[in-house]
């Protein structure tokens, strides 16, 4: 069974012009202990169904799905109440700036033990505050902080960027959740924080039997040990599937660009010769194609495209396209 | 024959602040002196807290130094003498949401500069403003947005257009382009580039994008600890030998997948 199990997920709100669609139909599964990413440009509606996932969108835009099920129970059916109880058992976040998230009043150890569950400390007073300091100790060793003894007293705005992330991450697994959402972590680092950060995530899914959900803008900066990869465009899924077939053989013309797009494909380029690019700009929500959104930047398109391609599957992959690319030869 | 911009053992000294190895580096600049001529591109590399901001900020005239001279076109600037720097050196800051008004519509945000610096009727002002957004991947429609009605992405091309909208001479750009889209990227990157060669404009950027700066620098200069450890031509930076500390800056290669630009299909689009 898929530890979440998202399809066909749509949300909808009312802007100044009118009802807009910011999430059209988005299928995601995700199972225990995967290192899943999810991989769109700004805008393309990733932090929205992080959101929807934890149960903190706006309750008066519209929210359907066939099924928006968490360990094979349907969220859309509970009440508020239920839903913040599985969402703080077992799921956490953090975020691309862990400076704004992270209390300036408070010391790392005040904000980790905050974050330590009750039920895990027992015995008597004293017991429990030697306890508290080596669960404390603890967490930061495992988020690979060492002098633990020195960042513990520490405000978050003595902390070097790299170190508040790793902070923040220590907050997110204290109740040892069952899934984390990165909502990109790494954006904006520097490329030997951005490794650190990656390598831990990774570690902690495997030693935490963690599922973690790796928000990212660019295919560059998914996580080396991401099993799967899911790609969205303006609120609509474009490509998922295994990681490497889908990087080596992507059907969907979006998933082509964001490879040409990235960082690693320009290192063979010539210098200043101009780049890869998908033409055109994200189109605004009042102006949303009909049918693939893609459409008026996809080189591939044609007038078929007007209509919404369905879903389709090439072994570890599936892909919404009427023109997909890399086909077999049959 | 002079310059285009010349730096002259620019140094800048802060009040020492608390430091432990695992505080942010407090930042302080060492005499700093290099060359940049017309439609050159500079890169200045170093890890955080490098001083590499500092240094930029000193150039666009933001920050005052604490000592050293900068000539543009063999003309010393001085720090308080703003307004011909303001039009020929232009910065880009790393961050949008703190260097745009939020209560200004994007329209307004380019007007201004073009009412402090140019004589122009309202009418050329609006048809400049809908060109540059349309340059840096806008619609002309955005004008109207205020900033919190945009994206991430969007704010930084709005941040763009701000620089370019007065055709400067120089662009500093502080961290601007690694936190944008990969098609916005791409295109920010093939729009400076273009503007490069048709205007001759020069660009310093700070990046620690090895790939970026291989792509778009003809000069790099290293920061290290607030010195310039190197400053040389990207090509013999790129092909000599160089200490460890430059090396792992200029070919640290963003882990994975480095087979991500494997067989994909042969249409490019542009
Ligand atoms: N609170 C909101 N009110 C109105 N529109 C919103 C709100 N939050 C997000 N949106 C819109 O929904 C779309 C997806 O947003 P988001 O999920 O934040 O994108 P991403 O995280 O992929 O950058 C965007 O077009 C954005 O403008
Ligand atoms: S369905 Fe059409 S427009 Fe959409 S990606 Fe495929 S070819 Fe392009
Ligand atoms: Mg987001």
């Amino acid at each position: 069974m898929d530890l979440l199990d998202i399809r066909n997920l749509t949300i909808e709100m009312d802007g100044p012009h009118g009802r807009v669609r910011v999430l059209d139909k988005v299928s995601l599964q995700l199972k225990e202990g995967e290192v899943h990413s999810l991989v769109g440009e700004s805008g393309s509606g990733k932090s929205l169904l992080a959101k929807a996932v934890i149960g903190v969108l706006n309750p008066l835009w519209d929210v359907t799905a066939d099924r928006l099920w968490w360990n094979g129970k349907d969220l859309l059916a509970m009440t508020p109440k239920q839903r913040r109880a599985i969402t703080g058992r077992d799921m956490a976040m953090i975020f691309q700036d862990p400076l704004a998230y992270l209390d300036p009043n408070a010391t790392v150890a005040e904000q980790i033990t905050e974050a330590i569950p009750a039920g895990d400390v027992t015995g008597t007073f004293l017991h429990r505050r030697v306890d508290r300091k080596t669960r404390v100790a603890n967490l930061l060793h495992r988020v690979g902080i060492r002098d633990h003894d020195a960042i513990m007293q520490s405000y978050p705005y003595e902390l070097s960027e790299g170190i508040a992330q790793k902070v923040s991450i220590a907050i997110a697994i204290a109740h040892r959740p069952k899934l984390l959402i990165a909502d990109e972590p790494t954006t904006a680092m520097e490329p030997s924080t951005k490794e650190q950060i990656q390598r831990l995530l990774g570690k902690l899914a495997v030693s935490q039997n963690m599922s973690v959900l790796l928000i990212t803008q660019d295919v560059a900066s998914i996580l080396p040990a991401t099993q799967r990869v899911s790609l969205l465009y303006c609120g609509q899924m474009m490509e998922h599937g295994d990681t490497e077939k889908v990087l080596e053989r992507p059907a969907h013309p979006y998933t082509d660009a964001m490879i040409k797009m990235s960082l690693q494909a320009h290192a063979e380029l010539a210098p200043k010769s101009r780049l890869p690019s998908l033409p055109g700009a994200v189109p605004t929500l009042r102006h949303m194609p009909i049918g693939c959104r893609l459409g008026p930047r996809c080189p591939y398109a044609q007038k078929q495209c007007v209509k919404a391609p369905l879903v389709r599957h090439r072994e570890a992959q599936s892909y919404y396209c009427h023109f997909p690319l890399n086909e077999p030869e049959s | 024959m002079s310059h285009l911009l010349e730096a002259v053992d620019l140094f800048k000294t802060f009040r020492p602040r608390r430091a432990w190895p695992w505080s942010k580096k407090s930042v302080a600049l060492e005499p700093t002196s290099f060359t940049l001529e017309a439609g050159e591109t500079l890169a200045i590399m170093g890890e955080t807290g490098s001083g590499k901001s500092t240094l930029s900020k000193i150039i666009a005239g933001v920050e005052a130094p604490s000592g050293g001279e900068l000539y543009l076109n063999g003309q010393k600037l001085n720090y308080a003498q703003s307004k011909r720097r303001c039009q020929n050196i232009r910065m880009v800051f790393q961050d949008s949401d703190k260097s745009l008004n939020q209560q200004l519509t994007v329209g307004q945000q380019l007007e201004e500069p073009l009412l402090f610096n140019r004589d122009m009727p309202s009418s050329e002002r609006n048809q400049l403003i809908n060109s540059t957004l349309r340059k840096v991947g806008l619609l002309a429609e955005h004008a109207a947005f205020y900033p919190h009605m945009l994206s991430t992405g969007q704010k930084q091309r709005v941040a763009i257009a701000r620089a370019i909208i007065l055709d400067p001479q120089i662009v500093v750009a502080d961290e601007a382009l690694v936190a944008l889209d990969p098609s916005v990227r791409a295109q920010i990157i093939n729009l400076m580039l273009d503007l490069q060669k048709d205007m001759g404009i020069s660009y310093i950027i700070v990046t620690h994008s090895p790939q970026i700066v291989k792509h778009i620098a003809d000069k790099i200069l290293i920061l290290y600890r607030g010195k310039m450890i190197a400053f040389n031509e990207t090509e013999r930076l790129l092909t000599e030998k160089q200490q460890p500390y430059v090396e792992t800056l200029l070919h640290e290669h963003l882990t994975n997948h480095s087979q991500i630009t494997g067989n994909s299909s042969a249409k490019v689009t542009e």
